[in-house]
């Protein structure tokens, strides 16, 4: 009786959880498999199988440049999540540290820069950097992300750093060390975890940010992913195997990595429920 | 040290320490000023003015945005909209994001890592990817779906999945769940993993098993967390602009609007940036308050 | 520590590295435009061409897909680098740039023997014109129209319609054939395509002459928009709508794919513009000719209008060099660049001097740009001609139109009140 209850209850329980990756695995599936189908046979029958392995939409593809703005992306992101962490890091540090209220209210202005949507700004943003004549230029991207990535990571950093034993740094401070410097050589090579889980969020933001790429990067050279696919659909009208193809080049290489590291990105995560 | 030296030079560590952490703050706070709060405050003034994107005049309206914001129509269904989406989102995405995490935590053991990674998936795709395929799959005359559901003998909707203004913004709230939960049910497993197993044991001896331990048990060891993957969403839900830039552009006829693509065709299709700007405030006015929100909720914590 | 420490140089000079870069002694000239099918291949040609005619000035060409475009070039006008040259639509879009200070006169330039104002007729030169002064370089013109395929026309002893009725039966017809062929797929996704539809449907059934004053918001308060025969009009849609001519979610289609059904032969006509037919040859697909949107039994319209918006160039006011700018586009219309640009991208050019000594253009080139040059009068479409509030109302109201939602009567109940409004606003 009981072993055939415990049987019921994990069926349905791989049930829930084997329907929803299903779910979430067919649409990727499908857009791999239709990159493969020809244009003809992708609007005859949707549904079917490609009749042979076609690479050409592959090719078409990658001529509209999918490589760069991948190698723009990851940069972009790479460089903003670096200025994020390191600037979010020092002020929260330092917020935390200070003493009397001053601290607090600093920390109450940079809570209310959360969740500021960026198109709520748009205009004005591009006007500060086109008047700083810093368009068509990565920095471009990477500062407004960096000011748009601080509060949340300053709030992950906070509430970490206010839990930090404070004897380490007792001790540090005893050896002569600074402010800064304890900072430096006892806190941030603790802060593994924090800085980890910050660094996930934002790169997963700062890789989907689409509308102040659209505006500040019209040089196609430096146009970023989300941008530059959904110029694919521009590109190719309805050649929608070569859309499904870019999507694909777009999208297998971080799916990959992600598949790879997944186990340090749960791990890294586990940090911030405490 | 030396007794001697010793007072003097702490005063003077007090001095530096106080350098010490504005220089600490200085690059922060500036990337913010420009970025932020500067912006935030042209933004505030321009929602005073009548003005175009592109035009020389400014005409001060007082308050003549807000007024015509809040007796429009399509503000008010933009704002609907983003409320669907959040609370939705919290329902679909917490939600199953918390079961998907309890039931792959504690539930299963074979295949669990193959699933949490096929589950988290679509959080690495770009969010227009997500919207593209979702456009081609839906497509009303050779989307996937339409076959799929012809084929098992049932009729799709009539003006297609994303072109019925009573399901669309539900359709789009299923795309965001679809890419999102995953993302969510990570934040959360995360979160389960740190929770210590005897706890578990101690409370099965009490006759805590199952549903009554997740109840009892995991959801209150995971308060804390589930208040950050709420707050994450909430804000997320209200910013939400790319997925429906893809999918409806807001439409049909604006069923599918919410303020962040309002405020975008305002400024830019119709080109009323002071009316634009005012929506902003009302957003901004909404960010602050979760801001504030947040910062309660997290002292408590 | 030592992992952040080289992550900060790294930064460092890469974000050096991602800094604009200083102009050399070249002028350069920014040359903005629409991500039109071939228009990339084409401009690079013309560029290769041009620098032998003058190596001191360099071309930069970016695009922007249709709905991006719009926004990018407000935006950029706005800042400190705009596009010396930048595509544009010609109607309210061009206007109003012209009346906000952001466009260059340009009558000064250009008007040596090989410059646009020698080269282009004055009927053209006059759509870029405001108060006697010239505001941009016309490139083309584009117009509208009906296709059918040939094949299943003479197939199906199809008689091609010559009025509205006739159309209405083409359709009933098609279906009779079988009830699962789309007639001719409408793509409203974007919103645009049945309003080109109504421009022309308001064109034939209420007529320009009548329209006109309320396009304009000239019209008497009392009278704006109330004159019902552009409730007939939008009912004409619904015609359509009822005699099948249409697929089931027409505002969930992309055009793309509709141009996709007719060029693969599922679909045996559509309403498309003049640049679609390079697009089906593009995909292999020639067995189509075309005719006009007929006349309405009974309507108000004018004989022998159409469909026509011109496109073209106009030049940033901020532009550090005019007299390159102008040299370039007077390039893009010149004889030789004009026939390729109708060769390549099957569009019609704004010089048609050369078009007679090209062997390579198409009988369906041929059709149209004798068509287009038979236009009495052209009618430019709603949604760049109206006051962007006015012709947001009438986008939507087709959607809602196409829908259900909405009926003719409220669509136009809409739309006058939006353009009452709009008015008032222009009044103060």
């Amino acid at each position: 009786m009981e072993q055939r209850r415990f049987k019921a209850t994990s069926l349905v329980l791989y049930g829930f959880t084997g329907l929803w990756s299903l779910m979430v695995l067919i649409p990727i599936a499908y857009m791999i498999m239709a990159a493969f189908k020809t244009k003809r046979s992708m609007f005859i029958d949707p549904i079917g199988w490609p009749d042979a392995l076609n690479w050409e939409s592959f090719e078409r593809a990658w001529g509209v440049g999918v490589g760069g703005f991948m190698i723009n992306s990851v940069l972009v992101t790479f460089l903003s999540v670096v200025v994020i962490v390191i600037f979010s890091g020092m002020a929260a540090y330092a917020l935390t540290r200070m003493p009397g209220r001053s601290g607090q209210i600093i920390y109450l202005l940079i809570v209310a820069g959360f969740a500021i949507p960026v198109q709520a700004v748009l205009v004005p943003v591009f006007q500060i950097m086109s008047g700083a004549g810093f368009l068509n230029s990565r920095l471009a991207l990477v500062l407004p992300y960096a000011a748009y990535g601080i509060p949340f990571t300053v709030i992950l950093f906070y509430a970490f750093f206010l839990d930090f034993p404070r004897e380490l740094e007792e001790a540090a401070r005893l050896d002569g060390c600074t402010r800064f410097q304890t900072f430096l050589r006892v806190i941030l090579p603790l802060s593994g975890p924090a800085i980890a889980s910050a660094a996930i969020f934002q790169s997963v933001f700062i890789w989907n940010e689409f509308i102040l790429a659209l505006l500040i990067l019209t040089k196609p050279a430096f146009k970023t992913l989300p941008v530059g696919i959904l110029e694919l659909q521009g590109e190719f009208t309805s050649d929608w195997p070569a859309v499904m193809a870019g999507l694909t080049l777009a999208t297998l290489p971080l799916l990959l990595i992600f598949v790879l590291a997944q186990k340090y990105f749960v791990r890294s995560l586990a940090g911030l429920g405490k | 040290m030396s007794q001697t030296s010793r007072p003097r030079s702490r005063s003077g560590n007090l001095a530096a320490e106080k350098l010490t952490y504005a220089a600490m703050l200085t690059p922060a706070l500036l990337l913010l000023a420009v970025f932020v709060f500067i912006p935030v405050a042209l933004v505030i003034y321009g929602s005073l003015f009548d003005f175009g994107l592109t035009s020389r005049d400014w005409t001060f309206v007082g308050l003549g945005n807000y007024v015509e914001a809040f007796g429009d129509d399509v503000f008010w269904i933009a704002l609907r909209n983003n409320l669907i989406i959040v609370i939705g989102s919290i329902v679909l995405q917490v939600g199953f994001g918390t079961l998907l995490a309890a039931v792959l935590d504690r539930g299963v053991r074979l295949g669990r890592t193959l699933m949490r990674t096929i589950i988290f998936a679509p959080m690495v795709i770009s969010s227009v990817a997500v919207g593209l395929i979702w456009l081609i799959i839906l497509d009303p005359n050779v989307g996937p779906l339409n076959a799929v559901v012809k084929g098992v003998g049932l009729t799709p909707p009539k003006l297609g999945w994303l072109g019925d203004p009573s399901i669309s913004i539900w359709v789009v709230l299923g795309i965001a769940a679809w890419q999102y939960t995953g993302f969510m049910m990570v934040l959360i497993l995360a979160g389960l993993q740190a929770v210590p197993k005897d706890i578990y044991q101690a409370a099965a001896l009490d006759g805590a098993t199952g549903l009554r331990a997740f109840w009892y048990i995991t959801l209150p060891s995971i308060r804390n967390i589930l208040i950050v993957a709420i707050l994450i969403t909430t804000v997320g839900g209200f910013k939400v602009f790319d997925l429906i830039f893809v999918t409806t552009g807001g439409g049909p006829a604006n069923s599918t609007q919410v303020l962040g693509t309002y405020i975008y065709l305002q400024a830019f299709n119709i080109g009323e940036m002071g009316f634009a700007n005012a929506i902003s405030v009302v957003l901004l006015l909404i960010a602050v308050g979760l801001g504030w929100l947040q910062l309660k909720t997290s002292r408590k914590a | 520590m030592k992992v952040l420490g080289t992550a900060c140089v790294v930064s460092l000079a890469a974000l050096a590295i991602g800094m604009p870069a200083v102009a050399a002694d070249k002028a350069t000239v920014k040359f903005w435009t629409l991500k039109n099918p071939g228009m990339a291949e084409f401009a690079a040609e013309a560029i290769e061409a041009f620098k032998e005619k003058r190596p001191d000035i360099e071309v930069v060409y970016e695009d922007f897909p249709n709905e991006a475009y719009k926004t990018a070039i407000q935006v950029a006008l706005n800042g400190s680098e705009p596009p010396d040259a930048f595509y544009n639509w010609v109607g309210e879009d061009s206007a109003r740039l012209v009346r906000e200070g952001l466009v260059m006169d340009v009558s000064e330039y250009g008007t040596e023997p090989d410059g646009f104002q020698s080269i282009l007729s004055d009927g053209w030169l006059s759509t870029l014109q405001y108060d006697g002064k010239q505001y941009g370089v016309p490139l083309e013109a584009v117009s509208k129209f009906f296709y059918y395929n040939t094949n299943f026309f003479a197939e199906h002893e199809l008689k091609v319609p010559d009025s509205f009725d006739g159309l209405l039966q083409s359709c009933r017809d098609i279906r009779a054939i079988d009830e699962d062929i789309v007639p001719m797929p409408l793509g409203n996704s974007e919103r645009w395509k049945l309003n080109h539809f109504i421009t022309m449907l308001n064109e034939r059934v209420v007529g320009h002459e009548a329209a006109n004053p309320d396009y304009a918001l000239e019209a008497d308060d009392a009278t704006l928009f109330t004159n019902p025969r552009y409730v007939e009009a939008l009912q004409k849609v619904l015609d359509l709508q009822e005699a099948g001519c249409f697929q089931d979610a027409p505002n969930a289609t992309s055009p793309e794919l509709t141009r996709t059904m007719f060029a693969t032969e599922a679909s045996p006509m559509i309403y498309c513009g003049s640049w679609c037919a390079g697009i089906f040859n593009g995909e292999g697909f020639e067995d189509f000719k075309m005719f006009r949107m007929p006349e309405v039994k009974g309507g108000d319209g004018a004989d022998g209008t159409n469909f026509l918006i011109v496109q073209g160039y106009q030049i940033s006011a901020k532009s550090k060099y005019p007299e390159e700018t102008v040299a370039w586009l007077s390039h893009l219309v010149s004889p030789e660049m004009a026939v390729r640009y109708a060769e390549t991208m099957g569009r019609v050019p704004s010089n048609p001097a050369s078009l007679d000594s090209s062997d390579q253009l198409t009988e369906s080139f041929k059709w149209i740009a004798k068509d287009v040059s038979e236009i009495t009068v052209p009618i430019n479409v709603l949604d760049v001609k109206l006051e962007n509030t006015v012709s947001e109302a009438y986008l939507d109201g087709g959607v809602e139109l196409l829908n259900g939602t909405l009926t003719p009567e409220q669509v136009m109940e809409k739309v006058r009140e939006t353009a009452l409004k709009a008015k008032a606003k222009l009044d103060k």
